[in-house]
């Protein structure tokens, strides 16, 4: 038997050996994940749906888009010019992107220009095909005697309708900004506006708490303010959320980490008053922290931030093996320390194993956050469990004093009333039910994304009015155009595109961005050409007879626009982005949508894409909401199913003892869900989480008193346990990310409750232990 | 005055490739005095709400053989805009206005058609084109050279030379002559085409006549 300890004590030492190793290269190697996307879901359905999420979000990811307001124009530029000044002196990680203002206009002409003949926008289109030979011909002469420049940007026989420069104009329109003096221009709001395109340098991470691009922001700000008071700056982009996300919650690690953990310190030293059990509840704690970060990292490669800022909460519930053993070490003072571990065995297991089942249910659902908050905590409370089972014996020697805190808490459990079967327990009994019922009945749920995602709320309006300055595409809802060619994908689109101009003409939507816009699909380039070539060769000759010229149609290249060579290109920088490639044999792009501004209009959008083959309408938020209700119902069920688990499993053990050990916990867990009811708070998926999570730990304290019935050390260390779970989750309360709130606060109410009233429905008398220690 | 209609026009050609030319619609430099030359024009100009006119314009384009020669009737007013009508060789119609521009044809169908709301652009050619009519010369210095000389008591000569690269991918070179109202305006572009207007019977107003006024809404 002694030496099974050896063996369990070394192997132990070998694991978390190689845990230190790896922390050691994970502190080095930045392995830290402030993805703000974290804790949104996978989808479920489409591996394609979730490649074009992730790869319109890559194209932003390091994208910061500033813009400086001002009563006018030449004031607009002179506080962009105090700006830029002093961003460059603070030496922010954010530098001007490289495609800005000064795009290679002439460039971009020519490489369209040998296929004007074949771009046409679907007004134009329709133009050439239902105008009358006489009607264009008309058109032709009027531009000719139009006063002024003519708006040519090719010979005249080569576009005798001026159809070129109209095209240009539909494309212009991807967005409002306009090369103004070397700088990009919008005007709107009743200000013009310069429009500077960032990009950061490096990612954006700051797990010291540092907002370095917002500090820099805020004091370029100023000075823009000094050089002109009106001046309004709105900067936008993903690295400003990464890094609000960041520096939240890296302040919401030393809050719920440190506060635990301080917590824990001075339960344990009030407790046994040396210094042993502090320094081993620490180590314990320690290793487990460690263990849970590197098993996390190795499954997931990079953690997230969101995982910490759970897993600081850990502290508060892994520290409840070592105060158990200590607390049986204070009340048994003459037992063994192996002896008395083997005695505590049983149950530290059994609380050990619905802890981590609970914890791995809320890997269930498909959030990556979750899963690793789920991994995190499991591993972290098997690791601080195995410290203390297989070490603590070993580094554990003398005795633990008494403490009066510690025998004051433990003599608690005699005075601690008792539920008997009186009329005013059953009166009590009623009432309580009676509150219950009210406060579900006016229960309400909410599957609602912003409960995994709360920017600030500066930064949401910002994006708001910068989205509407520059006429910027929504990328939350979009169309999932794919097909077995790239030419076929094409032609989707353009069949799409056929019924958006529908709705774009009725005003219910600004416009669109798709890749065939810039290259046409080949049947859609032929057509085109045969129609441009049929209708100016009859206005040219026209245009000869009417003047007595002799002007020929030039020749158009042969060969149509391609596809890669237009990817391969520069000009389509711009749009480059809504072509996905090919992945495993199909080939995907996404077709965006402008001036989207009234969620009415969602679900027209939708119906759009009704019976396009190979076109998906997109719409994320609502694809996360319904994921968030489905599995909101689905886990109430689990955690129903649970409870039903749990008390069989305590049935098999205690028998006609197991509802003491299950009934304070459903108490709790129904009492919550009333609070929530009272205080009209949603019921949402992440409380549900954290009652499974409520049935995992909450019967661990009925499990501990059933073990050692009317123990006075297994209520001391109930109570310590309860004490600090309480606080951690109270911590997590404090969260800014909603669905943690949810969390804390369910768990704040739930073990509140259960350790209230698990003492009550002790057993009056057990025959093999007397009432009390003392 | 008159001079105004022209670059009024020259700044409308151009505004549905503003965007894939990088046209500097706006291009202001350091503000700089108003050329002597300029200010020395100015007072010789009549200045009136309202100026009406007879014009003719003789445009030659690269790749015709013969100049394309039109006739009509224009007006002025600083607070609305440009009305163009040619009526030889056929009816047209064009309205210039702060917030859009209208081509019209003879049948009364709509040939162009663009507005503020679709092509951002416009409001700073517009901005442009209304401190010309203001007799902001000014701004007119801050996109062009001038050059020129006055001519006899009354008249004057004026070189406009574009300041900015992309603008002068467009405009080589503008000239205009007058005494009270322009009389001549030339221009050259930078594809090869040239026009000439010439404009006669020129008439100071206060205010525009209400069939005027409806042509503008």
């Amino acid at each position: 038997m002694s030496r099974r300890w050896i063996a369990a004590a070394l192997l132990w030492l070998c694991v978390v050996a190689g845990v230190a190793a790896h922390q050691w290269n994970f502190w080095r190697n930045d392995r830290l994940d402030t993805d703000v996307l974290a804790l949104l879901p996978e989808n479920e359905q489409a591996p394609e749906v979730m490649f074009a999420t992730r790869q319109l979000s890559e194209s932003a990811s390091r994208r910061v888009v500033v813009l400086i307001g001002a009563p006018d124009w030449p004031a607009a530029r002179e506080a962009a010019q105090a700006w830029r000044d002093a961003l460059r002196s603070v030496d922010a990680p954010l530098k001007p992107s490289a495609a800005s203002a000064q795009a290679d206009a002439v460039g971009t002409l020519n490489f369209y220009a040998p296929w004007r003949d074949r771009l046409l926008t679907a007004t134009q289109r329709a133009l050439l095909s239902n105008s009358t030979d006489a009607a264009l011909l008309q058109r032709a002469l009027a531009v000719l005697y139009q006063p002024g420049v003519g708006a040519r940007v090719s010979e005249w026989a080569q576009d005798p309708l001026g159809l070129w420069p109209q095209w240009w104009s539909a494309r212009a329109s991807e967005t409002r900004a306009r090369p103004r003096d070397g700088e990009l221009w919008v005007s709107g709001e009743g200000l013009e506006w310069v429009v500077i395109p960032m990009e950061t340098q490096r990612p954006a991470f700051a797990l010291d708490g540092r907002a370095v691009l917002a500090g820099a922001l805020a004091s370029a700000q100023n000075a823009a303010r000094v050089a002109q008071p009106a001046a309004r700056v709105l900067a936008v982009g993903v690295p400003l959320h990464a890094e609000a996300a960041a520096v939240q919650a890296s302040r919401e690690v030393n809050t719920i980490g440190w506060g635990s953990l301080g917590a824990v310190l001075l339960l344990v030293w009030l407790a046994f008053r040396t210094l042993r059990p502090i320094a081993l509840v620490a180590l314990s704690l320690l290793v487990g922290t460690a263990t849970a970060l590197s098993v996390t990292a190795l499954v997931f490669e990079k953690v997230h931030l969101i995982t910490l800022v759970f897993g600081a909460s850990l502290v508060g519930v892994a520290e409840d093996y070592g105060i158990h053993y200590f607390a049986s070490r204070q009340g048994d003072p003459k037992a063994k320390p192996r002896t008395l571990m083997r005695a505590l065995l049983p149950g530290l297991s059994l609380a050990l194993a619905t802890s981590v089942l609970a914890y791995l249910v809320l890997g269930l659902a498909p959030f990556p956050g979750l899963r690793q908050m789920a991994l995190f905590s499991a591993t972290g409370l098997a690791a601080a469990f195995l410290t203390v089972v297989c070490w603590f014996p070993w580094l554990d020697s003398g005795t633990v004093p008494k403490s009066r805190f510690a025998e004051a808490v433990a003599a608690s459990i005699v005075r601690w009333p008792r539920l008997r079967p009186t009329r005013t327990a059953f009166l009590t009994g009623a009432c309580v039910a009676l509150l219950c019922a009210a406060g579900v009945s006016q229960l309400r749920t909410a599957d609602d994304i912003r409960q995994l995602q709360n920017p600030p709320a500066e930064l949401v309006r910002a994006q708001i009015e910068v989205g509407q300055l520059l006429g910027l595409p929504s990328v939350a809802q979009f169309y999932l155009v794919s097909a077995p060619s790239a030419q076929e994908v094409l032609a989707r689109e353009e069949a799409l595109k056929a019924r958006l101009d529908v709705l774009v003409a009725s005003g219910k939507l600004g416009g669109y961005s798709a890749v065939s816009d810039w290259v046409p699909s080949l049947q859609r380039q032929e057509a085109d050409a045969r129609l441009t070539a049929h209708v100016e060769t009859k206005v040219l000759a026209g245009v000869n007879r009417a003047l007595g010229e002799n002007l020929a149609r030039p020749d158009f290249s042969a060969r149509p626009s391609a596809l890669q060579d237009w990817l391969a290109h520069p000009v389509s920088a711009m749009a480059r982005s809504l072509w996905l490639g090919e992945a495993r044999g199909v080939h995907c792009s996404v077709v965006l949508l402008r001036g989207l501004s009234d969620p009415a209009q969602l679900p027209s959008m939708g119906a759009a894409a009704d019976g396009l083959e190979g076109v998906e309408w997109v719409d994320k938020v609502a694809d996360v909401s319904a994921l968030l209700g489905r599995y909101r119902r689905s886990m109430t069920a689990l955690l129903l199913a649970g409870h039903v688990a749990v008390l069989s499993l305590l049935w098999w053990r205690y028998r006609a003892a197991a509802w003491r050990a299950w009934v304070p916990t459903a108490v709790a867990s129904i009492f919550t869900i009333a609070l929530l009811g009272w205080f009209g708070q949603p019921f949402q998926l992440f409380n549900v989480l954290a009652l499974v999570l409520l049935l995992g730990i909450g019967v661990d304290y009925g499990i501990f008193l059933l073990e050692h019935q009317g123990d006075g050390a297994a209520w001391l260390a109930v109570v310590l346990g309860a004490a600090s779970t309480w606080l951690a989750f109270g911590l997590l309360g404090l969260s800014a990310t909603p669905a943690l709130r949810a969390f804390g606060l369910t768990l704040l109410s739930g073990i509140g409750l259960v350790w209230a009233i698990s003492p009550c429905l002790r057993c009056a008398q057990d025959p093999l232990h007397p009432e009390s220690p003392r | 005055m008159k001079r105004r209609q022209c670059l009024t026009a020259l700044m409308t050609g151009r505004l549905a490739i503003a965007w894939i030319a990088g046209a500097n619609v706006g291009a202001t430099h350091a503000a700089e005095v108003v050329p002597a030359i300029a200010d020395a024009v100015r007072q010789r100009l009549v200045d009136a709400p309202v100026v009406r006119g007879l014009f003719e314009q003789r445009k030659t384009i690269k790749g015709f053989r013969n100049p394309l020669v039109s006739r009509g009737d224009f007006v002025v007013s600083r607070s609305q805009g440009v009305l163009w009508r040619t009526s030889e060789p056929f009816l047209s119609s064009l309205v210039v206005t702060r917030d859009r521009l209208l081509a019209r044809q003879a049948d009364g169908s709509v040939a162009t058609q663009l507005s503020s709301r679709d092509e951002p652009g416009l409001r700073a050619i517009n901005e442009l084109l209304f401190a010309l009519m203001a007799t902001d010369l000014q701004l007119l210095a801050h996109r062009f050279h001038f050059e020129g000389e006055l001519q006899s008591d009354r008249g004057w000569r004026l070189v406009l030379l574009p300041r900015d690269a992309s603008l002068a991918r467009w405009v080589i070179r503008i000239e205009l002559e007058g005494d009270r109202f322009v009389r001549t305006v030339r221009l050259a572009e930078a594809t090869g085409d040239t026009s000439v207007l010439q404009f006669a019977a020129p008439v100071a107003a206060s205010a525009l006549t209400r069939a005027e006024e409806s042509d503008f809404e």
